[in-house]
């Protein structure tokens, strides 16, 4: 199993990209790299990653990338891979590095296409939890209350008055060969489901934490805090999906309490003590299921 | 009229005292507009933002390319971006900086006002966010609006848009400034040169824009040439490593968004590379021994 250590010391994502300081995706895409290795052919959607780290002719990435459009990510990444197929170049890495709203709203038809045929790539969700590259606008995967320019606070609404969209189940819903979901704060984990996707064949789809101190009004040295609190308050869990199995990789060991989590993020600064406990029943029911599908397979293979 | 330009970096909220100047020329009987350059800057990034002022009713709308003033809220711009170009003659710079105006070297000798707007921004908001403070040096270097005014247009702007007591602090940036800035003349040694840009010609653009990594005369284009683009000069605070301190679990080698720490000495220590450090702090507050300090740059 692969580990930091491990990683190779030359950077297929180089330094001088323009990213805000303490950017997450930045930090999870250097390593990512690492990872993929030299054989690997990247598209990128319209996003903050495509703008601050390929903006013709500069060009962070040391391996070939392709940009067309916005909402088509999986099924560009599902041609290329089809291309080299033909060139035989079967042993080639194609990787999608969409934002999450490249993914959970405006690519959801491509992505859901290129899942159900099975198309041979990585996909991977950044998941900054709102459209960043054009100001912090709400997405379906911003959170519930976080403050955006399009979820303001005020009067009548006070942020975003829905929760989070859960694109994993969605993944899971395709009974795609391998989706996962993971967080820079547990490297470890992190490693090991970038070298699982890159090892296996079909469809794989990886969600990532990525903190995002400008969008989400928080101080740039948090990214990591964040990431970690994040999944020890149970608002984001590890969790991966193989052969139809559902694993939970880390259970939340409280270290945090989901007030730290929020205290430390402007995006939720008006927070009423109603909407913190809004937010705590949805945890606990987002766990409820994940126990339940848990126990549910216990039973089934415990049956057989 | 009066033209304005300012460099700024992104976050540093460069449009906001833009904005603010022209409502301070406004108190003062001025018509006047302020605008952004329209850009992708991330945070960090130079950017520039323009205010225009004049008795009359304005009718001119596009950027600002021979300004009556240019205000430079971190003076590591003026090596990066040539900020005197088209600047009259007979207006002025106003600098964020720690030098005296003889230490300026803008390219042409003129009229400059510097202070130190990062300190006072520590002192006085606690952040170093120099936008409301840099107004005060522009009051004390043009004389084009009084302080007053500037108090005024910075309670107007910032306090409509972060709050009433936020609004009223940044004005006091403003007057702290006003108080330490210093007049004089610069220098006009250096040789101002705007960056070249890779223009190929038809014949030369590669098929559907795959551009391979190449030398040209503006530098690398194509894989891996962001490295031309050193992001140093971006920070305000620096990470000291104290290598006894170190245990060389590479948390930090790992976490670092720039990759500017690297493995040197056959693995056995670390080099931070700070033509790339932003000095975002991450490295600093993950390392578990505490061998990283971050200090003001
Ligand atoms: C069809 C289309 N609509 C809108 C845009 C403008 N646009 C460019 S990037 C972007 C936001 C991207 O947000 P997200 O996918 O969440 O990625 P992030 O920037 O947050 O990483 C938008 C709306 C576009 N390029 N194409
Ligand atoms: S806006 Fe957020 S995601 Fe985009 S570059 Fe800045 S920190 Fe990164
Ligand atoms: S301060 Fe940030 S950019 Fe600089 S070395 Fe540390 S982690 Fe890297
Ligand atoms: S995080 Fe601290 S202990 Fe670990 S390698 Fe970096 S400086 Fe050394």
């Amino acid at each position: 199993m692969i580990n930091i250590k491990d990683l190779p010391d030359e950077e297929l994502f180089t330094a001088g990209h323009t990213a805000c300081p303490g950017c997450g995706v930045a930090l999870v895409v250097r390593n990512l790299m690492k990872v993929l290795g030299k054989d690997t052919v990247v598209y990128l959607p319209a996003n903050c990653l495509l703008v601050f780290s390929a903006t013709y002719p500069l060009d962070a990435f040391k391996v070939p990338y392709l940009h067309l459009l916005f909402e088509n990510s999986a099924v560009a990444a599902g041609a290329i891979r089809r291309a080299l197929k033909r060139l035989g170049k079967e042993h080639v890495n194609v990787v999608a590095l969409a934002g999450d709203g490249g993914t959970a709203d405006i690519g959801m038809q491509a992505l859901s296409g290129a899942a159900e045929r099975n198309e041979d790539i990585i996909y991977v969700m950044v998941d900054n939890e709102a459209y960043m590259n054009t100001g912090i606008q709400r997405s379906g995967s911003t959170p519930f209350g976080a403050w955006t320019t399009t979820t303001p606070v005020g009067k009548k609404i006070m942020g975003k008055t829905e929760h989070k969209k859960d694109v994993m189940k969605i993944m899971m819903a395709h009974d795609v060969p391998y989706a996962a979901t993971a967080s820079p704060a547990f490297p470890a984990d992190m490693l090991k489901k970038f070298e699982k996707a890159k090892n296996k064949e079909g469809f794989r789809f990886l969600q990532i934490y990525t903190t995002c101190p400008t969008g989400w009004r928080a101080p740039s040295e948090k990214t990591i805090t964040l990431a970690k609190m994040a999944v020890e308050t149970g608002i984001f869990p590890l969790l991966e999906y193989e052969n139809g199995l559902l694993t939970v990789n880390y259970r939340p060991k409280g270290k945090y309490t989901l007030e730290e989590y929020l205290k430390i993020q402007g995006r939720f600064r008006h927070f009423t003590p109603e909407m913190v406990e809004e937010v705590k029943r949805w945890i606990d029911m987002r766990w409820k299921w994940i126990r339940t599908i848990e126990e549910g397979q216990k039973v089934v293979s415990g049956g057989e | 009229m009066y033209e304005v330009r300012f460099h700024g970096r992104g976050g540093q909220g460069a449009v906001m005292a833009a904005q603010a100047l022209a409502s301070a020329a406004f108190k003062e009987g001025y018509y006047a507009v302020a605008f952004p350059y329209f850009g992708a800057e991330r945070r960090g990034a130079p950017v520039l933002a323009f205010t225009r002022m004049d008795k009359q009713k304005i009718r001119r709308k596009n950027q600002v390319y021979n300004p009556s003033f240019v205000v430079i809220l971190d003076d590591r711009l003026i090596d990066l971006v040539n900020v005197s170009e088209g600047l009259n003659p007979s207006g002025a710079a106003v600098v964020n900086t720690r030098k005296s105006p003889e230490e300026i070297d803008l390219g042409m000798e003129i009229k400059v006002g510097v202070v130190d707007a990062t300190s006072v921004a520590l002192e006085v908001l606690g952040v170093p966010i120099t936008n409301s403070a840099i107004l005060g040096a522009f009051a004390k270097t043009t004389g084009v609006v009084s302080i007053e005014a500037v108090e005024e247009g910075i309670r107007d702007i910032f306090g409509g848009r972060i709050g009433k007591e936020a609004g009223e602090k940044n004005a006091k940036a403003a007057r702290v400034a006003y108080d330490r800035t210093v007049v004089g003349t610069s220098r006009g040694e250096k040789k101002m040169v705007s960056k070249k840009q890779w223009l190929p010609t038809v014949q030369e653009l590669p098929l559907g824009l795959a551009t391979r990594s190449m030398e040209t005369d503006a530098g690398l284009v194509g894989p891996g040439s962001f490295v031309e683009n050193k992001t140093g000069s971006w920070r305000t605070f620096k990470p000291v490593f104290n290598r006894d301190k170190c245990v060389m679990c590479l948390l930090c080698w790992f976490y670092c968004p720039e990759g500017a720490i690297k493995r040197v000495d056959g693995g056995k220590t670390l080099e931070f590379d700070f033509d790339y450090c932003k000095g975002c702090g991450i490295c600093a507050e993950e390392c578990p021994t505490k061998a990283i300090e971050m200090v003001r740059d």
